[in-house]
């Protein structure tokens, strides 16, 4: 048994992955299609597809980064690797942009909630039970935070795959078609915007020091990534196949529009728009809690804190007042595009240059020793 | 030798240490502690004088002066509340006073020779032990034990005879089944550990046994099986039992509240049995059970959520007809949490989910209601907890009359007055028989609770109130722990094995690994035969009849 920070490192391969998964599919979810449309109209599949590939570039890198120093989180690797400075500047930019990564979640979840369901009700109360339920549940133990992913990840999975099933039927392929397009000055900056949406996976830093067996840290990545990408291209497919490209291009949340055009058999429900919304709290709220818990994870560490339970209250009214800031859905979104951007050069980018650097200077957390290490510093 | 020894030096001390300190004499506990670790001397009449000063003023405290075979000045007392009198006369004064061993009684003996004599010739008492601590002596007394002194002699006799009555051995009230044992443990500690022990007999049984309570005393019983019981568990089971301080300890619902990991939680993370096959089958599994004397319920640790909706009989009926049955358990479980909040926030947030022919009907129920839908189902949520309250406390005569006018008032009545709708009422009645479902009435009574802060969650936020309101719980639920297993093994963390036998159970013979949840020491439950069927020959097949029997 391998011991870390005082308790055993217990995360399984299947928590991994399935951390990765329900972080991956979240607010996106509903959002990303009209990206996707945007970006390449009928190639929107294959636009998802090289975003998802582009941001499991990084992950990928996170991985490697991660399985060669088995041991310990990217704040103490990366003081190894570039110097304490150096590091704790880069480190910084990383837990802002996640503060407000959860930030923007949030407003963004709070906003579908109050536009689609609950129209009386002011937008500060949902946004505010939003951060609450994330902050609650960030007080737990990392093992806790991987066994909550474990267990929401089939509910998360489930209602977007029957959703999508059950409007199969009005699907019409001719909307997919061509599959290719490449004269496209969005295209770019879409599919950057695009993987963006994907960055959550970032919290496999603090996962994979955990895990039980961190040598198949980047199987797990992997698994997890593949499938929750599976079900983005699907989600994608249905409904560019379904409203066809340019009408989904106007949108702002076609999965939801999708979820209305769904009914079930036999009329046990009327409508499934309104369950749908319920079931993705779950997504938005695992999506949510790993941005959460890896800022102040993140933090706590570089503070020398013995664990995060200190901050999880203490960031929470900062977040609230970030989530708050944009006027409108329109100002949100051209802040995230912005946002997101910056944060593929800190999420994929700043991991290159460790792994470069790593890999240059021959540096290697052995696991053994990086167990007295990772014990003596947490 | 100064018979008074410890009277005069207790004297002496309290003059000397002043009036102020201690007014009063000693309490009898006092005197006891402060002569721990003294040993019974040969001077008959210094632990006369010790005991009786203790115990000499309960009115139910014996005390006679015998003469075994005649001739050696004796003792015997006990507390003739907790003895059968009639039995004592015949096991342990006759064997004294009768001269029975003639070579005996021939020629005095020597103290040595007597002190061999009494247990191994004279009294032919099964349970007889000796004790040389003056403390113990008093103690076994206050047990129900019957000590034997005898003059000359450093060491006391004590036998047991205790008979306290007990109710007889009854069905259990609270785990009723159709098919299975219908044996349920008692008050005695000794005939549960004896329903357990005909069950188990192995070698590696083991019980250990404590007393906890200042006052009471109790008996408790640490049950488990040597190989496969983690002996961690084991450890720890007995640390934090050893680590009770407590006066009174009158049932397991005491010790439960001590050894539990979370007490601010609705959830049980110990489960309840009063089955004797029950806490077998925990044993046998891996666990550790926790008996005690007074109670008729054992504390299986550690316990995961899934138990608490699995029953005996599960496991004594046949593979379709036990999972069918528990399938049911569990949609009742689920109803009993959230059917409340999720018909109040489709009534006041999503009427469009109904399909439209019931929203009329839904609508045209709902006419009269002054109340908004979550007050009408708050209010009738309570009445019925009141109306079940009241039921419990009922004499058994009179609760039949109070559940008929029960049902009429939250029922027909309520609806006729325009006080709740028709719906409501079939809401708020599947709920309830739903927590009557859940086997564990603990477990049931976590739910119930619950189901009040989610019907108020619904009643503002609608479904998505609903759906924050579970992830909260759900949330609480993976944080919990039992001894370290996380509450809800072997759904998250995943484990195969346990898997098995968790919503659904499998053939019995599938189950041949003991769940790895509970790390024991021997995995194997049984041999592993992939298929049962195949070892199996259709006897009376004509087909497969030869000689004679054929060819009827």
């Amino acid at each position: 048994m391998i011991v870390h920070g005082g308790f055993q490192a217990q995360i399984t391969q299947a928590q991994a992955a399935a951390v990765i998964i329900s972080t991956v599919i979240g607010v996106g979810v509903l959002h990303l299609p009209q990206l996707a449309a945007r970006t390449a109209l009928s190639a929107a599949p294959m636009a998802t597809f090289i975003a998802l590939t582009l941001s499991f570039v990084g992950l990928t890198i996170l991985s490697l980064l991660s399985m060669r120093f088995p041991r310990q989180t990217l704040i103490e690797y990366s003081e190894l690797i570039v110097g304490r400075w150096a590091a704790r500047a880069a480190n910084t930019l990383i837990i802002v942009f996640f503060i407000i990564l959860t930030a923007y979640t949030a407003r963004e979840f709070g906003s579908v909630v109050i536009v689609s369901v609950l129209r009386d009700t002011p937008l500060q109360m949902t946004v505010l039970i939003m951060l609450l339920l994330a902050a609650l549940s960030a007080r737990h133990d990392i093992r806790t935070f991987a066994h909550i992913h474990l267990f929401y990840t089939p509910i998360i999975l489930a209602p977007a795959l029957l959703i999508t099933l059950f409007s199969m039927s009005n699907s019409n392929l001719l909307y997919l078609q061509p599959i290719f397009i490449y004269d496209n000055k969005q295209f770019l900056p879409g599919i950057l915007t695009m993987a963006a949406l994907f960055q959550g996976s970032f919290v496999y830093s603090i996962i994979v020091p955990n895990m039980r067996e961190p040598q198949q840290a980047l199987r797990s990545s992997s698994w997890g990534f593949g499938i929750a990408g599976l079900l983005y291209l699907i989600i994608v497919t249905v409904i560019i196949s379904v409203f066809g490209p340019r009408e989904t291009a106007l949108m702002v949340w076609p999965t939801l529009e999708l979820a209305k055009t769904a009914a079930l058999p036999a009329n046990v429900l009327e409508r499934l728009d309104a369950p749908f919304l319920a079931l993705w709290v779950i997504a938005v709220f695992t999506t949510l809690l790993s941005s959460y818990y890896l800022a102040i994870h993140m933090l706590s560490k570089m503070l020398r804190l013995a664990d995060q339970r200190m901050l999880t209250f203490t960031l929470l009214p900062l977040i609230f007042v970030l989530a708050m800031l944009p006027q409108n859905i329109v100002q949100l979104y051209q802040i995230i595009e912005v946002i997101g951007i910056i944060g593929l050069v800190l999420t994929i980018g700043y991991p290159l240059i460790l792994l470069l650097i790593a890999v240059i200077r021959k540096m290697r957390g052995d696991a053994n020793e990086d167990d007295q290490n990772a014990a003596a510093i947490s | 030798m100064f018979p008074f020894k410890w009277l005069r030096t207790h004297t002496f001390r309290n003059r000397k240490s002043g009036v102020t300190n201690s007014p009063d004499p000693p309490a009898p506990d006092q005197i006891l502690n402060m002569y721990k670790g003294k040993l019974v001397t040969e001077s008959l009449e210094y632990t006369e004088r010790f005991i009786l000063d203790i115990l000499g003023e309960n009115d139910d405290f014996v005390f006679r002066h015998i003469r075994i075979l005649a001739r050696y000045p004796a003792t015997v007392c006990y507390l003739s509340t907790l003895t059968n009198e009639s039995n004592l006369e015949q096991e342990v004064f006759k064997p004294l006073m009768s001269a029975h061993v003639p070579h005996l009684v021939e020629q005095p003996l020597d103290k040595e020779h007597l002190k061999r004599a009494i247990p191994e010739q004279i009294l032919y008492h099964s349970d007889l032990s000796i004790e040389t601590k003056l403390v113990r002596v008093v103690e076994a007394v206050l047990h129900g034990y019957v000590v034997v002194l005898v003059d000359g002699l450093d060491t006391a006799y004590v036998l047991k005879s205790r008979s306290v009555k007990n109710r007889s051995i009854e069905q259990p009230q609270t785990e009723q089944v159709v098919q299975g044992p219908r044996e349920g443990f008692i008050e005695m500690l000794e005939t549960n550990l004896a329903l357990i022990r005909y069950r188990l007999p192995t070698p590696d049984f083991r019980i250990k046994t404590m007393r906890i309570g200042k006052l009471t005393k109790s008996q408790v019983a640490v049950c488990y099986i040597e190989g496969i019981a983690n002996p961690s568990l084991v450890a720890e089971v007995m640390r934090r039992l050893s680590k009770i301080d407590i006066d009174i300890l009158l049932d397991a619902g005491y010790l439960e509240q001590y050894i539990q990991d979370h007490h601010l939680t609705p959830f049980p993370q110990i489960h309840i049995t009063e089955r004797p096959d029950k806490a077998v089958a925990n044993i046998a599994e891996g666990r550790v059970i926790i008996l005690m004397d007074g109670s008729p319920f054992a504390l299986i640790v550690p316990s995961v959520f899934s138990q608490f909706f699995h029953t005996a009989e599960d496991y004594t009926s046949r593979y379709l007809q036990g999972n069918f049955v528990r399938f049911a358990r569990v949609v009742a479980l689920i109803f009993s949490l959230v059917l409340p909040s999720l018909y109040v926030s489709m009534i006041s947030f999503n009427p469009e989910l109904i399909p439209t022919e019931f929203a009329v009907a839904v609508a045209g129920g709902r006419a009269g209601v002054p109340f908004p839908s979550v007050v009408e189902v708050l209010i009738m949520e309570v009445s019925m907890e009141v109306l079940r309250e009241a039921t419990i406390r009922l004499p058994q005569q009179v609760g039949g009359a109070l559940s008929i006018v029960g049902v009429l008032v939250i029922g027909q009545a309520a609806v006729s007055a325009g006080f709740a709708s028709p719906i409501t009422v079939v809401v708020i009645a599947l709920t309830t028989i739903g927590s009557f479902a859940t086997p564990a009435y603990t477990a049931a009574f976590a739910l119930r609770m619950l189901r009040f802060p989610l019907i108020i969650l619904a009643g503002i936020f609608g479904l998505y109130g609903v759906m924050v309101g579970l992830i909260l719980i759900c949330n609480h639920l993976l944080s919990l722990k039992s001894f370290g297993v996380p509450y809800l093994t072997p759904i998250v963390p995943g484990d195969y094995e346990g898997l098995k036998d968790s919503v659904i159970r499998q053939p019995l013979w599938t189950l041949w690994k003991r769940p790895t949840f509970l790390y024991t020491r021997n995995r194997i439950r049984a041999r592993k035969s992939t298929d049962v069927n195949s070892e199996q020959s259709s006897v009376l097949d004509p087909g497969r009849m030869d000689g004679k029997e054929g060819e009827h």
